[in-house]
């Protein structure tokens, strides 16, 4: 494997196909294969079923063509044994194979694809580069279609009966991308759905913005799915809310399949001693939602309830905090650092260039004239030596250049290879071995960005590889050594917050040695959280919560100030100082990162009667009552939820996640209570996602009635002497409905609290609903966009308690890689202001990481001005380079200079 | 102009797109005509405008600033 | 940290609770008062009082917040007595590495917090690359960003 260097040439005399998984099947790849473009490792596995040496004992076409001898068949699997503190199960999903639904004629008819085909169809590294095709005749199809709840919420005939939480939103998202990939009249997208569930962030605005963009959603599970004449296109046929029958062509449909356990859940759970539920989804606690029955053992993502990435990406994070809790003491025990010989100072040397041309193989060799190039480069100014090697990255190579660099005394290098994206750290390590800034190295992009490109042209390709030669050694003449600059941690954390988030991270932070100041700006920890009953899954909450509060409390390591506020923020990843206010008394707290974890609150709604009839309440207010007062609300005989009070409308128009699945284990609460009452749940879309649903399908079984309503046509609440009466429209009946309450509950939104304030402290971003953003909505759902701050529970978006215990878990993770380290190294790359600064400040606005400042200072008694910028949260984005009007700020390694000289040698032939 | 003309393009490439797009057009051994020089840059953002004008008037045919 | 319940452990020890109490404010047993009758140790303090006590630890009914549910009693061993009976070899000391198993989004994700924070980590996965089903998106809601 380590002689492997992806040059492809097996794959392209491998002379046996099969089918690509990667590409869900719809297309050949051989058998030795690249799972990939972009896997990694970057190296060609054969696969066993398909090779033909494996299979029929010849052919080794691979091995006769290899260039670096990488093959070998007599690699065998061996079986190692490891010792480790802990483990974290990650398998994943398994996506819903349809074939056994025969009702949507998946296998029979042509046009009738899987979401995860569609996605490899659509994608520009699939087996059409991304031009849209459907399978039947190849033609870019026009109306395509899309089935919600492929094989998930159905109960019948080999589907599951929970909902897959991803698959709404990804038939929205691939509606909208079809409609970027096709041109011409007549296109059209359509999505059949149950209840159209975008409850995370972001995702509400999605669905409204793919519906402003055309793509027409119809409420309604298509009952028969057929071929089109010669088994091209699809004949769907569909009854409308309002009974209407109607029969309609598309040129393609798509089935947007669920997710499933992965198929070998069952041996793993085995292997490990964990336990699985009746979906062979691992088993969690509502408060521990990222532990199994097994200490040591932790899972994340997929294989404990259907997600998508952003909550696989928070629970990764937040395994990683469960996985370390028993480790803290062997805490870097097993890593090591890498050693360097001492930097020569190479500044006062004049440029003493090695330039190395790789031949890969013939991967460039084939194409390029290597050897002309190498003689070019001779000739260049300040090339003190040259070679051309087969492989430049090979270990011997290295070890020549490191040889050379000593013997010559050679201050820069260049390497004419790959590309540095992959291998510039390789050739980086090779300097600094060797004594050596990495910064003196430069590489010029000859097989990527040439020879694999222009295969046809070698006269041509030769020219331009002399030209990014002489563009490398330009640049590298001007190279010179950067020093990664270094924040001493405060290994102190802050946590913004007492509710459960804010409690659950510092209680985490604190178990890992990191003294921690949990900062409540009200008397009392614990927020949201008292006044709620239960979880969705049952589990009462004020017994674990007061405990978690002592346990906070008395921590050692955690100092809680109540009453508290933030006052100023200053400084930066590492170390960071405020002012808090407690009960009026001024203190300081330095710290390294810090957690914000500031919540949210119940909208207090305007509309329905409430405040104006006791019987209406909220459900927090509602939660009260069932905990409390059980007993009377028994006697009830009937109670009305509405759904969406606040969320979803115009000045709010986000979901708010929690209250379908609020509602419904409120229901079900009622009718065990008592049989006999009425409950009825009026709702726009049921959006009990996951493994949610199953407790809407026991509402319904329990005699639950759910009334869809229309925002145009929102129930209607008023007094009718003294009963409470409640008047909607039910669009099935079409005609309206009159009911009658003991309680009405408003599954009203959850509203962010103020957070201007800290967004000004911290310069942290915030949405338009007032939410906290984070740095990275898919990869990094946790940190904010300023290094060193994370988020966790309700002030990133609404969501149940489980999920703002696994967030707050996941910012310690985060956070412990900053505390971990006593030093932390910044990247070199960064912003540097000069002389020619003169503080007119046109960089402050454009700096994206306000890493800019402007400061005044005295020279022979005249005040100046000048920028001065924050190398802690300098990214080397280099907008500011080219905003100034005269150079008073650059880039190290991207310097103007640098840039010029490479520009100035890349047209030198036309000068 | 005559068909054999052959434009010089200058093009700054985003290290962390474009370029890593250019890298997969490699590794896909896609082909496109080699008249492209690229400077590599650490975002699209850093590229000067007086950098473009330079390139004009030292002779490029076009410059694309990529990111 | 863990909590231990006083009247257990008065029983345990057989004095009466308002000693026990005593103890901790004087500082015999390092521990706090926690929730209820509840008193919080630290691991530590806890093995370091069983030893003072000769109780045995891993017998001794205890709750650990934020490990378990609440309410679970949990052995303090790092390791769980099933597995010694088998034939790995299972350290006493703690091991700083962590396995994490599957290479998708969430195992990457989980491996470079892990390593991150000065932890060993094995990745293991069982096809060719990591990666996993994200790998194989195109792009990714709500943002369009292409999934690679």
């Amino acid at each position: 494997m380590d002689k492997c260097i992806a040059c492809g040439l097996c794959a392209q005399k491998c002379p046996k196909k099969t089918d690509d998984p990667y590409n869900a099947g719809i297309s050949k790849r051989k058998a030795i294969y690249l799972q990939y473009s972009q896997t990694v490792p970057l190296k060609y596995a054969i696969d066993p079923e398909a090779c033909l040496y494996f299979s029929k004992g010849k052919c080794q076409a691979c091995v006769k063509f290899c260039p670096t001898g990488a093959i070998n068949f007599e690699d065998k699997g061996e079986t190692r044994s490891i010792q480790v503190g802990s483990v974290i199960l990650a398998p994943g999903y398994k996506a819903f194979d349809p074939s056994g639904l025969s009702t949507y004629g998946y296998g029979r008819i042509s046009d009738v694809v899987t979401g995860l085909e569609y996605e490899r169809l659509l994608s520009a590294g699939g087996p059409n580069l991304g031009h849209l095709i459907r399978p039947s005749d190849h033609q870019e199809p026009k109306k395509v279609a899309w089935v919600q709840c492929v094989g998930s919420r159905n109960t019948t005939e080999g589907g599951n009966s929970y909902c897959s939480t991803v698959c709404c939103m990804y038939a929205v998202k691939q509606s909208l991308v079809t409609a970027e990939h096709l041109s011409g009249d007549g296109l059209s997208q359509t999505i059949f759905f149950m209840d159209l569930r975008s409850h995370n962030k972001e995702f509400e605005r999605y669905y409204q913005d793919a519906k402003a963009k055309g793509v027409r959603f119809i409420k309604s599970r298509p009952h028969s799915i057929e071929a089109g004449p010669n088994n091209i296109g699809v004949k769907v046929a569909y009854l409308t809310q309002d009974g209407a029958k109607i029969t309609e062509d598309f040129d393609m449909l798509v089935l947007s399949v669920g997710l499933e356990a992965p198929q070998d859940a069952p041996a793993l759970a085995e292997k490990f001693g964990i336990n699985l539920d009746h979906h062979n989804f691992v088993k969690t606690g509502s408060f521990t939602p990222n532990a199994t029955a097994r200490d040591g053992i932790y899972v994340c993502g997929a294989c404990r309830s259907p997600k998508a990435i952003p909550r696989s990406v928070t629970e990764a994070s937040a395994a990683a905090t469960e996985a370390t809790r028993s480790l803290v003491e062997a805490r870097g025990t097993l890593t090591r650092e890498k050693t360097y010989p001492p930097e020569r100072d190479v500044s006062l040397e004049t440029p003493r260039l090695g330039v190395f041309v790789c031949s890969c193989g013939i991967n460039i060799a084939g194409t390029v004239d290597v050897q002309e190039v190498a003689e070019y480069a001779r000739e260049l100014p300040n090339v003190a030596f040259v070679e051309n090697n087969l492989f430049t990255c090979s270990t011997d190579t290295q070890e020549l250049i490191a040889q050379k660099i000593k013997e010559l005394n050679l201050n820069r290098i260049v390497v004419a290879a790959c590309t540095p994206r992959t291998h510039e750290p390789l050739f980086q390590d090779t300097l600094r071995e060797a004594g050596l800034n990495p910064y003196l190295l430069e590489m010029a992009n000859i097989r990527n960005q040439n020879s694999w490109v222009h295969q046809k042209e070698p006269g041509a390709a030769t020219a331009k590889a002399k030209d990014q030669v002489r563009m490398a050694v330009a640049k590298a003449s001007r190279d010179y050594a950067l020093e990664r600059g270094a924040v001493e941690v405060v290994q102190k954390a802050l946590v913004v917050g007492g509710g459960v988030a804010g409690l659950t991270a510092a209680l985490e932070l604190g178990e890992r040695g990191y003294d921690t100041v949990l900062l409540e700006k009200a008397g009392k920890l614990g927020g949201n959280a008292w006044s709620f009953y239960k979880t969705w899954k049952g589990d009462a909450i004020r017994p674990w919560l007061s405990d978690l509060i002592a346990v906070v409390e008395n921590h050692p390591k955690v100092n809680v100030l109540k009453n508290a506020t933030l006052k100023t923020v200053a400084g930066s990843v590492g170390n960071f100082t405020s002012e808090v206010e407690v009960n009026g008394v001024p203190e300081t707290v330095k710290y390294g990162i810090a957690v914000l974890a500031t919540g949210g609150r119940e909208y207090k709604p305007q509309e329905y009667l409430y405040g104006q009839d006791p019987r209406v309440m909220t459900h927090l207010e509602f939660d009260g009552e069932l905990r409390d007062k059980a007993a009377t609300v028994q006697k009830a005989s009937s109670a009305v939820f509405i759904q969406c009070v606040g969320s979803r409308e115009p000045e709010r128009p986000y979901c708010s996640r929690v209250c379908c699945t609020h509602t419904v284990h409120s229901a079900v609460k009622l009718k065990e209570l008592n049989p006999d009452m009425r409950v009825y749940v009026l709702y726009r879309d049921m959006r009990t996602y996951g493994l949610r649903e199953e407790l809407y399908t026991k509402a319904r079984e329990l005699g639950v009635i759910f009334i869809k309503y229309y925002p145009d046509s929102k129930p209607q609440v008023f007094k009718d002497g003294d009963d409470l009466k409640i008047e909607v429209t039910d669009p099935i009946l079409q005609m309206p409905v009159k009911l009658t309450a003991d309680y009405l509950v408003l599954s009203a939104a959850i509203v962010p609290n103020d957070n201007q304030g800290l967004v000004e402290l911290f310069k942290a971003g915030m949405n338009a609903d007032g939410f906290f953003n984070e740095a990275h909505p898919k990869l990094r759902p946790v940190d904010l966009n300023v290094d060193g701050l994370f988020l966790a529970g309700l002030c990133h978006h609404p969501k149940p308690l489980e999920e703002s215990v696994s967030q707050a878990k996941a910012a310690v993770s985060r956070a412990g890689i900053i505390l971990a380290k006593e030093v932390m190294q910044l990247d070199a790359v960064k912003s540097q202001v000069t002389e020619k600064c003169d503080g007119c400040a046109l960089c402050l606005d454009v700096c994206p990481y306000q890493a800019l400042k402007l400061e005044e200072y005295r020279d022979n008694g005249h005040a100046h001005r000048r920028v001065v910028s924050d190398k802690a949260l300098c990214k080397g984005c280099g907008v500011c380079e080219a905003t100034c009007p005269k150079e008073g700020v650059t880039i190290h390694h991207f310097t103007r200079e640098q840039l010029k000289a490479q520009v100035d040698a890349a047209l030198e032939s036309l000068n | 102009m005559s068909d054999n003309f052959e434009p010089v393009i200058l093009g700054f490439l985003c290290n962390w797109c474009a370029y890593a797009g250019a890298d997969l057009a490699g590794v896909s051994r896609m082909q496109y005509p080699p008249n492209m020089r690229v400077v590599r840059v650490n975002c699209s953002g850093m590229v000067h405008p007086d950098l473009v004008v330079h390139a004009l008037n030292k002779g490029a045919d076009g410059v694309m600033v990529m990111g | 940290m863990v909590i231990v319940n006083i009247m257990t452990l008065a029983k345990e020890i057989g004095v009466h609770r308002n000693t026990i109490r005593n103890w901790v404010k004087t500082g015999r047993i390092n521990a706090r008062p926690g929730p209820g009758k509840g008193l919080l140790f630290t691991p530590e303090d806890f093995r370091a009082m069983c030893r003072e006590f000769t109780l045995n630890p891993e017998q001794f009914p205890v709750k650990e917040l934020g490990r378990q549910a609440a309410g679970a009693p949990v052995s303090l061993t790092p390791t769980p007595k099933s597995l010694k009976t088998r034939e790995e070899q299972v350290s006493d000391k703690v091991i700083g590495s962590v396995m994490v198993v599957g290479g998708g989004i969430a195992g990457i994700q989980a491996s470079l917090d892990l390593a991150g924070q000065g932890y060993y980590v094995y990745l293991v996965e069982k096809s060719a690359g990591i990666g996993g089903k994200m790998s194989q998106l195109d792009k990714t809601y709500p943002t369009n960003d292409c999934a690679m």
